[in-house]
């Protein structure tokens, strides 16, 4: 009994205490363990950022002071301006991100961290060796290659710090769009011509509205370009010889290709082509059909001129192609008779899949082909060296078909002495733009093309002759795509109707979207990483290991989980999203202490 | 009867009791609004209670406003079981109505001197600050310096009502005993927390206890009994003074960490007792986030006022005193800086020099001292046409000791009102610059930072914008109320 009132009495004074307690007295009890640190001197980190990462920068500050750093904020309000700041080498850490559009690991490290990467600031043998080796293997190899190019980019040498992997989220207006034939897939770009109205008499005479923040289009050819700006847009106007699924499979559905067939050795490709594609035309402000067939000459002069870097000026995306070595037409019916990859079965048994008519003759003038009657285009591929993911390239927009004729007879300028104030390249811009220098050239292979634009809005119309009469004949005759670039004003719009689409609901917002009764949301997994990449030149984090492996100990991701609400994922490298390593990154400030010490102890 | 009527037209009791009870009315229903969830159609208990309190005290203030007409109509003036009553009303101070209490004061005392006034208001806004102090009690923990300001900001609040009762017994209107001096003396230094009404009280109190100058007195209080008549201009100046003083206490009272350290346990919290207006997306006290906000909304606000008064008021001097030359080079030049739109200038300077509070105070600055020195000059020339600006020329004075020592002071009033009115101006212009993201860094706590995020959760949480938008409000109101009511006080045909 005696013991029982002491304890209350004891527990009735904790609480009276507890009631007031002071900051230090809780602090105190937090920092018990933690040993007293050596220097108390505070190490001051720049941080480089975006206006519109503002969020994820405050948490990384947060997390930084947290964790004894000082951090100093240098928020750009836009792209060019954080480009320039980066340029010059002013932040010691830089909030970046990445999304890997053609859906396979390789083109997640290629261009970053291989030293003689497009985008890449670094300089690793072994980091070079290893995304090399990776490259080559099946995926049941490679999850180990790039298990240890993880260890070694961000555990070993910390030269980026992962953040988290997003998620994609798109909101539908149900009321005016079939739910159904919206798709949102990981990688690729939405693609409109399944998107149907709910009511489909409204097919022909209202437009399918929908959104893209930038209206400043880098260029309507597909390869001098591979930006937020057109990836969408030309993904819609040129079709390519695969296509990728919503998760990330190539396929043959919706293509140039009827099938692709890979031969034994992984070094060289098949295609199947359709023969009911024509190119589509502006005239006179309306879409028409040039009569001209999508064929294999077309198909061989796009993709050499996509893996070469001097077929135009200011080529954007040949690194993407670089592994592409011959591009030919097949005539020879004999030589589909070679196994295909991993399979006993053989090309041509692969290429006449489901097929009605089996193929009967190859022909090598695209006119001549005549599917109905056997005849039939076969173009082969070969690369440098084996290489399986070269597919998910040919699946990204810079592969798309151009048309040999138009793009030789627009572009007669010499590439080396290009002048941008005389020459006008295919696909400028300017020559889509409202106003005197508006002079459409554009000839689409794809489901759409551009008529015109202007800051506001772009117009698409239907290609009349895209494989017209099957499932994907684009249902919906015009596209406006609306230029809104802030992600708030663009839900706004979508929640009077003003777009019936919108692909990019910020995470912060679904509820916003899941709660309005007009609306649907779809989510997906995605392939956008946000990182920090620790500067490589003439700074404290280039030349120590140890302050970069203290920051990357003081970044938790759980805690960024918490403030997304749980709509990210975590994430170890850029290829994350699509190879499950196994590996994970743990915040640890015993660990930051210690990194911290090493540096200040001149290491 | 007619002279009743008057009586009832020029009681300043009658009055403010009308203003109370309309503005108590509105809180009163404001409360009963949100104390419903009409979603859910359920009743929330301590909103509701909060509000039957009001409610009690509306009804209270409405019974004594009919009895203070009924005794002006009867006998001409308020009986004194009337004034009595007003004791009851007091209470309405534990509810926080500021509009009650003051109007219980104010009919409690018969004969108000302007440091009855003052003495009041003193006390009200201590009160305010040990309330709004004491509520971080209900968080999990207080800054280390909370108990020991606490206990002397309560020792303060005990002196200033011992001060309060010995101003209604012995100040009188023209006078006041010498051993005020003390307490004067004291008061000026209770004023450190930032409690400007215990310095008004204190220099009030010296000014009579010394000086001898009736007619120094006598000005000094019509003065105050103008700004005081207006009960929206004193309740500016209330208002801005707890702003004030709130800024200054809470460094001692508040804890900084929970304004700009995230908390991920705590994110988009709605308001509790421990976070009195909720937390925002990164879990921040937004409570403590306003607290903090009116430190840099004042500061900025003053900062950007005062400078351009110096600069433009010195310019405006010089062009209005001498000869045409001067005049014409000084204000062509200020005309061309007047001729650029002041926000187009302040976003061009924060752009090439980085957004900071200094670059920021000076971007605001810049732009209005075209406007100061226009008001300036006008009085300047003016001035410099009286009497004893000729006499002092033919004493011999030098222009600079003219200019500075006779007329300069004869043309501040209008200078005082402008900046009054002109601070409401820039603690705008500061929020709009961080709303754009051009002001201070988006983490610390600005008010026009806080906007910035409420704006996205305007749906889903709304609290975090209205919160901030209001606090804008009343500070910009304040202001311009307190401006309108020294532009009365300083004007000379009102008398």
């Amino acid at each position: 009994m005696k013991k029982s009132l002491l304890t209350i009495l004891l527990a009735v004074m904790v609480v009276l205490a507890g009631c007031v307690s002071t900051k230090s007295d809780v602090s105190d009890k937090k920092n018990d363990n933690t040993e007293p640190k050596t220097d108390k001197s505070k190490v001051v980190i720049e941080l480089l950022g975006m206006g519109s990462g503002e969020e994820d920068m405050n948490i990384v500050r947060d997390q930084l002071i947290k964790n004894g750093f000082d951090v100093k904020l240098n928020i750009q309000p836009d792209y060019g301006s954080f480009t320039a700041q980066k340029e010059a080498g002013n932040y010691d850490v830089a909030l970046s991100s990445w999304t890997t559009v053609t859906g396979n690991p390789d083109y997640a490290v290629r261009a970053l961290f291989k030293s003689d990467g497009d985008n890449s600031i670094m300089a690793d043998e072994e980091v070079d060796a290893l995304i090399e080796k990776a490259s080559t293997e099946t995926p049941n190899e490679f999850a180990k290659t790039y298990k240890q190019l993880e260890q070694r980019l961000v555990f070993d040498k910390a030269y980026i710090v992962p953040l988290y992997n997003s998620f994609k989220a798109q909101g539908v207006n149900k009321d005016i769009l079939d739910v159904n034939t919206v798709r949102l897939a990981k990688s690729r770009a939405i693609a409109w011509e399944p998107i149907d109205f709910n009511d489909k008499t409204k097919r022909e005479t209202d437009s399918l509205i929908v959104q893209q923040a930038n209206g400043t289009l880098t260029s309507l050819d597909p390869i001098k370009a591979n930006d937020g700006s057109i990836n969408t847009l030309n993904t819609n106007m040129y079709v390519r010889l695969v296509n990728l699924t919503d998760d990330d499979v190539v396929v043959s559905d919706g293509s140039l290709s009827y099938n692709h067939s890979i031969a034994e050795g992984n070094s060289a490709y098949y295609f199947l082509l359709r023969d009911d594609l024509n190119f589509a035309a502006i005239t006179d402000g309306k879409a028409v059909d040039t009569g001209e067939r999508v064929g294999a000459d077309d198909v061989i002069f796009s993709l050499n001129r996509a893996k070469d870097p001097n077929s135009v000026p200011d080529h954007r995306t040949y690194s993407l192609h670089e592994h592409i070595q011959d591009v030919e037409v097949v005539t020879d019916l004999s030589e589909l008779d070679v196994l295909q990859s991993g399979s006993n079965e053989t090309i041509r048994e692969g290429l006449e899949k489901g097929l009605d008519v089996k193929i009967a003759e190859l022909v090598s003038d695209k006119t001549s082909a005549d599917n109905t009657s056997g005849k039939y285009q076969v173009v082969k591929m070969t690369t440098v060296n084996p290489f399986p993911q070269v597919l998910n390239y040919l699946a990204h927009q810079s592969a798309g078909i151009v048309s040999k004729k138009q793009v030789e007879s627009i572009n007669t300028y010499d590439v080396a002495s290009f002048d941008v104030s005389k020459d006008i390249p295919y696909g400028d811009q300017n020559s889509v733009t409202e106003g005197a220098k508006y002079n459409n050239t554009l000839y689409a292979s794809g489901p759409y093309i551009l008529s015109h634009k202007n800051d506001y809005e772009a117009i698409f119309y239907k290609n009349p002759a895209y494989m017209a009469g099957t499932d994907y004949e684009p249902k919906i005759s015009n596209v406006t795509v609306r230029f809104i670039q802030d992600p708030d004003s663009t839900l706004s719009a979508l929640r009077n109707s003003e777009i019936h689409l919108f692909n990019g609901v910020p995470e912060t917002k679904y509820d916003l979207v899941e709660n309005d009764s007009k609306l649907f949301l779809q989510k997906n997994d995605s392939n956008a990483v946000s990182y920090l990449l620790f500067n490589t030149k003439n700074r404290e984090v280039s030349t120590s290991e140890a302050l970069r492996k203290a920051v990357l100990y003081s970044i938790n991701q759980d805690e960024i989980l918490n403030f997304y609400q749980g709509n990210k994922k975590k994430a170890v490298s850029t290829v994350s999203p699509m190879v499950d390593t196994g590996n994970e990154l743990k915040a640890d400030s015993a660990k930051v202490q210690e990194f911290l010490n090493d540096y200040k102890a001149g290491n | 009867m007619l002279n009743k009527k008057h009586a009832l037209k020029i009681s300043r009791e009658y009055t403010q009791a009308n203003f109370t009870w309309i503005i108590s009315l509105i809180l009163t229903v404001v409360l009963l609004l949100n104390s419903f969830n009409f979603k859910e159609g359920e009743l929330k208990g301590s909103v509701f209670s909060v509000f039957a309190a009001y409610a009690f005290f509306t009804i209270f203030q409405t019974i004594l406003t009919w009895m203070v007409k009924r005794d002006l109509l009867t006998i001409g003036e308020i009986r004194s079981s009337t004034r009595k009553l007003g004791y009851v009303q007091l209470f309405s101070i534990v509810t926080g109505n500021v509009f009650t209490a003051a109007f219980a004061f104010n009919l409690i005392k018969k004969q108000k001197t302007p440091e009855y006034t003052f003495a009041v208001y003193m006390l009200l806004t201590q009160v305010f600050i040990i309330a709004i102090s004491s509520l971080n009690l209900f968080k999990s923990y207080v800054a280390d310096s909370f108990l020991s300001a606490m206990i002397i900001l309560l020792g303060i609040m005990i002196f200033q009502v011992v001060t309060l009762i010995l101003t209604a017994r012995y100040v009188k209107e023209e006078s006041a005993p010498a051993w005020m001096m003390i307490v004067a003396i004291v008061l000026l230094f209770t004023a450190l927390t930032g409690n400007l009404f215990a310095l008004l009280l204190g220099y009030s109190l010296i000014v009579k206890v010394r000086s001898h100058d009736q007619s120094k007195i006598s000005k000094w209080n019509t003065m105050w009994k103008k700004i005081t008549r207006n009960s929206t201009a004193i309740l500016g100046l209330f208002f801005i003074i707890l702003m004030f003083s709130i800024s200054v206490c809470s460094t001692f009272t508040f804890d900084y960490d929970m304004a700009v350290e995230n908390d991920y346990g705590a994110i988009l919290q709605k308001p509790s007792l421990a976070y009195p207006f909720g937390t925002d997306n990164f879990g921040r006290d937004l409570f403590s986030r306003i607290i903090f906000g009116a430190r840099i909304s004042l500061l900025v606000g003053f900062a950007s006022t005062a400078i351009p008064v110096v600069i433009g008021g010195f310019l405006g001097a010089l062009a209005g005193y001498y000869s045409q030359r001067t005049d014409n080079i000084i204000m062509r030049l200020l005309d061309i800086l007047y001729a650029v739109p002041g926000i187009l200038l302040a976003i061009a300077i924060i752009a090439a020099f980085g957004a900071n509070t200094t670059n920021l105070i000076l971007a605001l600055s810049v732009g209005s001292i075209p406007t100061y020195a226009r008001t300036m000059r006008a009085n300047v020339m003016m001035v410099s046409n009286y009497e004893f600006v000729d006499s002092a020329r033919a004493l011999g004075s030098a222009d600079f000791s003219i200019i500075f020592r006779q007329i300069v002071p004869n043309s501040l009033a209008p200078m005082i009102v402008k900046a009054t009115l002109t601070i409401g101006g820039a603690v705008i212009a500061t929020s709009s610059l961080s709303f754009l993201g051009l002001g201070v860094e988006p983490h610390i706590p600005e008010w026009g930072n806080i906007l910035k995020i409420g704006s996205t959760y305007l749906e889903s949480h709304s609290y975090l914008a209205i919160i901030p938008g209001l606090a804008i409000i009343l500070l910009v109101l304040s202001f311009n109320f307190l401006g309108d009511g020294l532009r009365d006080a300083f004007d000379p045909r009102m008398d």
